[in-house]
């Protein structure tokens, strides 16, 4: 970790995992504009956000040449946000910036890797700074805007360049800096030489606020002709945070002189992890002896507000030359109270130190919070106080009303200073609707702080102790030494328990499910890329692409799927269109990624529309590379298809760039059989192919049926079960070739003895003696022939040893095994194996 | 199961230590075998194994080692060797693979003593012998160069998964 200063280990995985969410969201933008072929203006605006966050952060991380490299893509960015260029080559700008995407995403990889050293990207940066430039020319033949040293600056500060040309871009696509001319604070009048005063707060949770603040600092600090911040002493002291925890940061600063204050202001809120900002009003000041009109709330149930308010009078009266407060009448009429309450109560007075007045009134007991109006009209109130409940919402919103809570640029409107007071009355109940509207609009943003991210092991952690916990009570309740007895509040009280930790468990799933669009977002980038390659016209269909799984399910699926999809793009979709026309299928190939649950199962087909696959040419193969295990006649075609999941088979003669190497079914089958999958694969030769991946919901938990076989416990998971029963002889028939079957309700359906399939001694081979379990899977029917029912029961799914898999259990219809309650092992079945296996 | 070879760390072949290797020795029937320590996570009692059906009869099932399901493998059985009834005295030594993540019980009829052998009474495997069991041997260990007495040490990856 030498490439990171000593105490910033603990920020690099947080750093990775934003950016890396960060790149991803980028890549998806990416791919949904050349989709469209045109950037619609919230895709700029995001893709300048997200490389100015990546910019920042690398900054902060100290990570030079990244955060230039992303300060090049975000100058560009600036340009065709601002200036609105013809673009004549998209692909060639998508191209360039899924390049950049690509850039990044190696560069997370090697800041993971101890090892490897941050790579030098200045070659990659003049390239998007020349291509930047060519966009600028560009945009000047299209519309002459000036615009002056935008791109030009990958060693220059961040920020001027877009404060600069912002007088000059007459129509930007967003207002982020621009209201600044438009809206100078009225009342407060702000003098230029007075300094700004700022305190920002950070995202709960955000961690190391000291060097967020820092980073804040950073990207003011080029706009600034002053910067004062407290505390100082950030980016040194760690302690500082708490500082910054408990009372925000304070930054009091002067813009530069072409930099409008507003444009600052934004710039902070824009700055990552900023949750919220206050712009200080007090200290640009009210000027000696202006008339400063204020309203004061009182502590709720502080009772005798009338009294309060004198308190308040007298306190103040030898600061002022003039004092005058509504309602007037405080020392007398005890119902004044009321007014105070409902609308606050107001003082206009002229001061020499107005500031030290406020500071008085401030400081005067039970002052819950208070607001400065405006300095003029001291009969304005008359007209203000009409207003009804205005006040009160604002009292609970905010401790003080002039805090801006507000992140969003168009928010950032003079708020605490109005020039009215009846402006304020509505200024108060818009600041309220504005709060909320934004807490409305916002979910997008505002999600943020609803959501935690968790350390998946910690998850893992919680799911292996539910587990056990399944497990004991499971132990407590059916424990050996409970048999007989009659313990009727014991049943309650464990009825209670199975019914807490079922609802334990369905909770501690929920929060680790994860829906599979993220992984099949990921494959429109490789069938671009492919696309593209290897000069295929190509759909990429998603289904169902909604349905969750486990997260640990979907971290083992992204390389099987990308190879399966690599797979159909390369093997599958032919390479001439012509040939595709002339089978009668549309010029453009098709794939599907589609995701569906199916009785306890995710199952994931990959459907492409090309080729198929050819059971001969497999099958020579196969054989001229000895993998077959028995004549090659008696190959069945799905038996055929399955060879190419074995190691080292691959049709393709030529090793591409994408597949041909022999490793990508078989990974694919490893991986997927690891997670307790299976993959299957179906093609009609000419018409294209289906990979099927089957795959548990969840890693851990079944509800099952247990049966004994003999000696052997086994478990059938419940939703495959329809009944269980005990056999009439009359519902047994056979077959000419002496298969037994079983007649339910008028259909047949075959019987299989587990002891004869799994060559078992079993306690009963006649039927009448056991019991038949009647199963359902894919919608094919069975009935299974065992010993006895023994209970339903919950159980942890383990998955089998490496060396048992080496055996194919799996193929055996054996899912995996489980401990019950006594400590001894059942066996898990997987009824769609099992029914697959006998047809 | 090439692939799953692969995947396996191969043992570090007889850790050449200053002071030699830690074998633990153990019969089948009236033949010593060793096994390198490196390889060893725990011995314990035999204890019945529920059995799993369609696989190879040497390995006799599963257990349940708190919470783990491991398989165990009868050495009996795999050297082509009779069986013989458990005795209290029969144990499974617990093998570990891939840095602990597989477990693999190897049933044997008693186990002797943990010794520190010198390189130089390691030998390589004569490829004369006929013994069933010569394709599980990693090396020879010469016991006593003055009787020429020797042992044999196993190849646990050979042994659990070719």
């Amino acid at each position: 970790m030498a490439k990171f200063e000593a105490g910033m280990e603990s920020m690099i995985e947080m750093f990775i995992y934003e950016t890396t969410g960060l790149i991803e969201q980028l890549d998806n933008i990416l791919m949904k504009t050349e989709a469209d072929s045109s950037f619609e203006e919230d895709d700029i605006n995001a893709i300048f956000r997200i490389m100015h966050t990546i910019k920042g952060s690398a900054a902060m991380m100290g990570l030079e040449s990244l955060s230039r490299f992303a300060h090049g893509i975000e100058d560009m960015f600036y340009v065709i946000r601002e200036e609105k260029p013809v673009i004549n080559d998209f692909t060639a700008l998508i191209d360039l910036l899924l390049q950049a995407s690509d850039i990044m995403k190696n560069e997370m990889d090697v800041i993971q890797d101890d090892n490897a050293d941050v790579s030098d990207l200045s070659e990659q940066i003049a390239h998007i700074e020349d291509y930047a430039k060519s966009v600028k020319s560009g945009s000047i033949n299209a519309q002459p805007t000036p615009a002056p040293a935008a791109v030009a600056a990958a060693e220059a500060p961040p920020e001027p360049a877009p404060a600069q040309t912002e007088p000059a871009a007459a129509a930007p696509v967003t207002a982020a800096a621009a209201p600044a001319a438009a809206a100078p604070a009225p009342a407060a009048a702000p003098v230029t030489s007075e300094l700004t005063a700022v305190k920002v707060f950070f995202d709960d949770d955000c961690k190391m606020e000291n060097l967020r603040a820092f980073q804040v600092i950073e990207n003011i600090q080029a706009d600034c002709a002053k910067l004062e911040y407290i505390p100082s002493d950030i980016e040194k002291n760690p302690e500082s945070a708490k500082i910054i925890i408990e009372s925000g940061f304070l930054i009091k600063f002067q813009a530069a002189s072409d930099i409008s204050t507003k444009a600052v202001i934004a710039e902070i809120a824009d700055t990552p992890n900023v949750k919220s900002y206050e712009v200080m009003t007090e200290v640009p000041g009210i000027a000696s002896g202006e008339p400063v009109s204020m309203r004061v709330f009182f502590e709720e149930d502080c009772k005798m507000e009338n009294l309060r308010a004198l308190l308040v009078i007298n306190n103040i009266q030898y600061q002022c030359t003039e004092l005058e407060y509504i309602p007037s009448d405080i020392e007398t009429n005890s119902a004044s109270c009321k007014v105070i309450i409902e609308n606050g109560f107001l003082i206009n007075f002229t001061a020499e130190d107005p500031e030290a007045v406020i500071k008085t009134v401030e400081t005067t007991p039970n002052v819950k919070s208070y607001e400065i109006l405006a300095a003029e009209s001291p009969a304005a109130p008359v007209t203000g106080t009409p207003q009804t409940s205005a006040p009160k919402p604002a009292e609970t919103k905010t401790e003080v009303t002039k805090m801006e809570t507000q992140k969003t640029p168009e928010t950032s409107a003079p708020a605490p200073v109005l020039s009215a007071v009846e402006k304020d009355a509505i200024g108060t109940t818009k600041a309220v609707e504005k709060l909320n509207s934004q807490l409305g609009n916002k979910t997008a943003g505002s999600t943020k702080q609803s959501l935690i991210s968790v350390n998946l092991n910690k998850l893992d952690t919680l799911l292996d102790l539910v587990g056990e916990i399944v497990i004991t009570e499971a132990m407590v309740t059916s424990n050996p030494d409970l048999k007989g007895l009659k313990l009727d509040n014991f049943q309650k009280a464990a009825r209670q328990l199975r019914k807490l930790n079922s609802e334990l468990q369905d909770t501690v799933m929920s929060i680790r499910m994860v829906p599979l669009s993220g992984a099949f977002n990921k494959m429109t980038r490789i069938v671009r890329d492919m696309k593209v390659k290897l000069n295929k016209d190509v759909d990429l269909i998603f289904e169902g692409e909604e349905t969750e799984v486990d997260k640990s399910i979907i971290d083992q699926l992204n390389d099987p799927l990308m190879h399966m999809v690599r797979n159909s793009m390369d093997h599958g979709i032919e390479d001439d269109p012509e040939k595709r026309i002339a089978e009668g299928k549309p010029a453009k190939g098709k794939i599907t990624l589609a995701a569906y649950n199916a009785s306890g199962e995710v199952i994931i087909t990959i459907t492409d529309d090309g080729e198929g696959l050819d059971a001969h040419k497999i099958l020579a193969k196969a054989e001229r590379q000895g993998i077959l295990t028995k004549p090659a006649n008696e190959y069945t075609d799905k038996e055929i298809y399955h060879l190419i999941m074995l190691p080292g088979f691959s049709t393709n003669e030529v090793v591409t760039e994408f597949s041909g190497r022999g490793v990508g079914m078989d990974v694919v089958r490893q991986n997927i059989e690891k997670i307790g999958g299976s993959v299957s694969v179906d093609s009609k030769f000419g018409y294209g192919s289906v990979f099927t991946i089957k795959i548990p919901l969840s890693l851990s938990i079944v509800d099952g049926m247990e049966i004994s076989v003999g000696e052997s416990i086994f478990t059938i998971p419940i939703n495959s079960i329809k009944e269980s029963f005990k056999v009439r002889p009359n519902q047994l028939v056979k077959d000419t070739s002496g298969r037994e079957m079983i007649m339910i309700r008028g259909e047949v359906h075959p019987l299989i003895r587990l002891y004869d399939l799994y060559g078992l001694e079993s306690k009963y081979t006649d039927l009448n003696d056991g019991i038949v379990i009647h199963v359902e899977a894919d919608g094919r029917y069975a009935c299974l022939f065992a010993d006895e029912l023994i209970g339903e029961q919950q159980v942890v799914v383990k998955p089998w040893a490496q060396l048992l898999n080496n055996f194919g259990v799996k193929s055996h219809g054996m899912t995996g095994c489980s401990i019950l309650g006594d400590g001894s092992i059942t066996i898990i079945l997987d009824i769609a194996t099992i029914i697959g296996g006998t047809n | 199961m090439a692939q799953a070879q692969d995947k396996m760390p191969r043992g570090s072949s007889v850790k050449t230590m200053s002071d030699g290797v830690e074998i633990l020795w153990f019969n089948v029937g009236d033949v010593v075998y060793g096994i390198e320590i490196a390889y060893i996570n725990e011995i314990i009692g035999i204890e019945p194994a529920t059995i799993i059906p369609n696989i190879p009869d040497y390995i006799k099932g599963v257990i349940n080692i708190r919470g783990k399901v491991v398989p165990v493998i009868s050495i009996r059985k795999r050297f082509g060797v009779e069986e013989i009834p458990y005795d209290e005295r029969t144990c499974i030594i617990v093998l570990e693979f891939d840095g602990g993540l597989q477990q693999v019980g190897v049933i044997v009829d008693r186990v002797q003593e943990v010794v520190v052998v010198d390189h130089n009474q390691i030998t390589q495997t004569p490829t004369y012998q006929n013994v069933n069991s010569n394709r599980y041997i990693k090396n020879i260990i010469e016991n006593n160069s003055e009787t020429g007495e020797a042992k044999l040490l196993l190849d646990c990856e050979k042994l659990v998964w070719e």
